[in-house]
């Protein structure tokens, strides 16, 4: 890495410093929370909860049902390092406050290796995020099979992959509309990203809606088994996803930045 | 004994050729100038005359449309942002985030400038008075301009480039920064480039001044040349007509009579040997030059 660039990526740092607190006490927090959870539902009452739902023969649940339902609130927990971690809208937000831009400018630092420099931050610090959700999944692994650790590890990469490219669309957002239109570029970016995942699966969605119709309010709940099991098995693709997603940002906003000269 | 002279050609550190940058309200038109090595080059201008927009040019933080820019005998394009090594820059307004302070932003820069010198900005920010561990948010303005200037100075940078570092401060900060640019320029490589409406500032300490109004150059040369050729020429209403017309930048009349900014103090002084002619302050070629003008 570029010694300029470690410059720029330790002032994105100090600006997440609130946001890494929060991030310290999150990681306490479902530390905490799931291994309670993971005991709970072995030996205490979201078990007993399990096993009636079991017994009620009316709900159609299978034992798989069943764990699958428990697993969805572990994987919500999993999720919530790799969401607190980062967020550069808010470095950008900090840096238009603080007309950062053009002092950046006036550094030795290429265009090219300033823009560089926040997608370098956001792996960073997702590679915190991640490892710090490795060693807690390798940790409740120990004391449940509700999740199998390489279950565990699809989940992370499908959450760090799906944040990354949240990261990478907010970026090319930020540039696009520049300071102090954050909360719009963050709008667009999860608009952007229910699109792309509507229209990439648009034949399943279909699919899905008109079973939906067709059980006429009974519900079915193989459709959302079948999400889990893709971000369980099948996280490879997020993170293919996630790499294209952020070349092209990367690409987009580099073109932006160096048509709006003085935006980062 | 040979009788060659030794001619020291100087360098221009700074060298715009034909700039410019049309933002459809404003339009920087064909500038030109050149910034000698080891000069306090002094850049005025009235607020929106183009000096921001020609600085943010010349660091590249902003894109030109068209001419050239050259930095230490290179031109500026994108593979330039190595010159920028060289260069210490202090703007108008501090730019670093506010919950930094002294010690977050020495971090910072050591990862960013290769001649970072951080016992020289720790030793500036003694000689400045200024704490290493308080937020530089609550900083005064002063204090600001300080900060910035220390950063400026300690990655050991050739060319200082100011963009108003004195507006707003008070005479004693404003007089206490003049001699810090003036220890500066000691060294003979070292130069600056000083923007400031401020042109008291410029009359201490610059050798060369450039006047840009309207996104145009009206004015460049060195500074005591062009306060020697302009002058003041006191006459009666009447006399007025008298001037020739080549001489006269622009004319202020009063019930009193009227005072004549002329281009030439020399031959005003022999045309007109009944008229009193007294020496011009860079802040009266200014105006006048603006009134100058806003009459075309």
């Amino acid at each position: 890495m570029g010694d300029h660039m470690k410059g720029l990526i330790i002032k994105d740092i100090m600006c997440l410093k609130k946001q890494l607190m929060i991030f310290t006490f999150v990681i306490i927090g479902v530390l905490v929370v799931s291994v309670m959870y993971v005991l709970s539902a072995r030996f205490g009452n979201i078990a007993s909860v399990g096993q009636e739902m079991l017994n009620m023969k009316e709900n159609h649940l299978t034992e798989i049902d069943v764990k699958n339902l428990g697993s969805m609130a572990l994987i919500m927990f999993m999720l919530l390092p790799i969401v607190t971690v980062c967020d550069m809208v808010n470095v950008f937000a900090a840096d238009g406050k603080a007309g950062f831009f053009r002092i950046a400018g006036s550094f030795p630092v290429s265009l090219k290796k300033r823009v560089l420099a926040r997608y370098m931050t956001i792996y960073a610090l997702f590679g915190i995020g991640m490892a710090v959700d490795i060693v807690i999944a390798f940790v409740l692994s120990l004391i449940t099979d509700m999740i199998k650790f390489t279950d565990f590890l699809g989940i992370i990469i499908s959450a760090a992959s799906l944040m990354s490219i949240y990261s990478a669309c907010s970026i090319l957002f930020c540039l696009l509309l520049g300071y102090g239109k954050e909360m719009y570029a963050q709008l667009l970016s999860i608009v952007s990203i229910i699109i792309g995942v509507l229209l990439a699966n648009f034949g399943s969605v279909r699919k899905a809606i008109e079973k939906m119709m067709e059980a006429d309010g009974e519900g079915d709940i193989s459709g959302l088994w079948k999400i889990l099991d893709f971000i369980k098995h099948k996280s490879y693709i997020m993170l293919i996803a996630a790499v294209i997603v952020s070349v092209a940002s990367y690409v987009l906003s580099y073109m932006v930045a160096e048509r709006k000269r003085g935006v980062i | 004994m040979s009788d060659t002279t030794n001619v020291i050609e100087l360098k221009n550190v700074i060298e715009l050729k034909n700039v410019t940058k049309d933002y459809g309200d404003f339009k920087l038109d064909n500038v030109s100038f050149a910034v000698p090595e080891g000069s306090v080059c002094g850049f005025i201008g009235q607020n929106g005359a183009g000096k921001t927009t020609t600085i943010n040019l010349i660091l590249d933080v902003i894109k030109k449309d068209a001419g050239e820019i050259s930095l230490f005998g290179k031109i500026v394009d994108k593979d330039s942002a190595p010159l920028r090594e060289d260069i210490g820059v202090v703007f108008d307004e501090m730019g670093f985030h506010e919950f930094m302070t002294a010690k977050d932003i020495n971090i910072m820069m050591k990862n960013i400038y290769k001649n970072w010198d951080s016992d020289e900005f720790f030793a500036y920010l003694k000689k400045f008075s200024l704490p290493a561990k308080k937020k530089c948010g609550t900083f005064s303005r002063g204090m600001r301009m300080k900060l910035q200037i220390a950063v400026a100075l300690s990655h050991h940078a050739k060319l200082l480039v100011m963009d108003e570092p004195t507006s707003g401060l008070d005479p004693i900060v404003r007089n206490e920064m003049i001699g810090i640019f003036r220890e500066f320029v000691l060294e003979e490589d070292h130069t600056i480039l000083l923007s400031s409406h401020i042109t008291g500032d410029l009359e201490k300490i610059a050798d060369e001044v450039v006047f840009i109004d309207g996104g145009r150059i009206v004015l460049a040369g060195n500074k005591d040349e062009i306060l020697e050729k302009h002058g003041i020429l006191k006459c009666k209403k009447d006399d007025v007509e008298k001037v020739s017309k080549s001489l006269v930048v622009s004319m202020e009349t009063s019930s009193f009579g009227a005072e004549v900014m002329v281009n030439d103090r020399q031959a005003a002084a022999k045309l007109y040997p009944e008229m009193v002619l007294e020496p011009a302050q860079l802040e009266q070629i200014m105006i006048y030059y603006v009134n100058a003008g806003k009459k075309l």
